[in-house]
């Protein structure tokens, strides 16, 4: 079975909200910026409430934020 | 050192927790690996044998090494908190309480596993600060080992 993982497109999605820095999406999720670093790096899967914390913040649906691929 | 090769890590920076946690390893090693290597130096019978003297040339010893511990921790984070201050200030998110608790995990087997060589065998073969000895280095073992798993989950990712 492929290993799947999560992947998600906040780094594009910061650019299109006016360059929202990792700084000011962490801020509004309370989360430190390396959080929201390791998150983009695929380095950590943020908790689901975390998760629809983000999507909220962009004004997205959750599947158009994360997406878990193989 | 951050991960350069990834734009967003890079753009980041090392977290202030893995910053403390290498402050702390500074610590523990300048301190106590100078207090063991002095105290592997001394001959087996002198810890062993608890001579007069020993006891307080060896708590000297362990005074200086908790001092010099003490000192870098104190310096270190002083010096992270004046170059990161909004980091310093930042609560824990809940990468940095996963982190913590699966550290803190981690190093309480180890400590576990070093109290019971210290407390259930080292009787019957050592004695007095040879003993005492064993239960700090386990200590400091422990410690090394959440610090090392800190340092370890922030820079190699966390899928915990």
């Amino acid at each position: 079975m492929a290993k799947m993982q999560i992947v998600n497109n906040i780094r594009t999605l910061r650019f299109m909200a006016g360059e929202m820095t990792q700084a000011d999406l962490g801020a509004r999720i309370g989360m430190t910026r390396q959080t929201i670093a390791a998150i983009e790096a695929g380095k950590y899967s943020p908790t689901l409430e975390a998760a629809f914390r983000i999507a909220q913040v962009f004004g997205k649906t959750l599947d158009e934020v994360f997406q878990w691929e193989g | 050192m951050t991960d350069t090769s990834n734009p967003s890590l890079a753009e980041a920076g090392m977290p202030f927790r893995e910053k403390s946690a290498w402050v702390a390893v500074a610590g523990m090693v300048v301190g106590y690996g100078g207090y063991f290597a002095m105290v592997a130096t001394l001959p087996h019978q002198m810890i062993d044998g608890d001579p007069p003297g020993m006891v307080l040339k060896l708590f000297a010893l362990l005074t200086i090494a908790t001092i010099v511990r003490l000192v870098i921790l104190g310096a270190g984070t002083l010096a992270i908190r004046a170059a990161s201050p909004a980091d310093a200030k930042a609560p824990a998110d809940e990468r940095d309480r996963a982190i913590a608790g699966r550290s803190a995990a981690i190093a309480y087997y180890v400590m576990m596993t070093g109290m019971i060589i210290v407390g259930m065998f080292m009787p019957f073969t050592a004695h007095g600060w040879a003993i005492t000895n064993a239960a700090l280095f386990a200590i400091v073992v422990a410690e090394l080992a959440r610090y090392g798993t800190i340092i370890a989950a922030y820079r190699r990712g966390w899928h915990g």
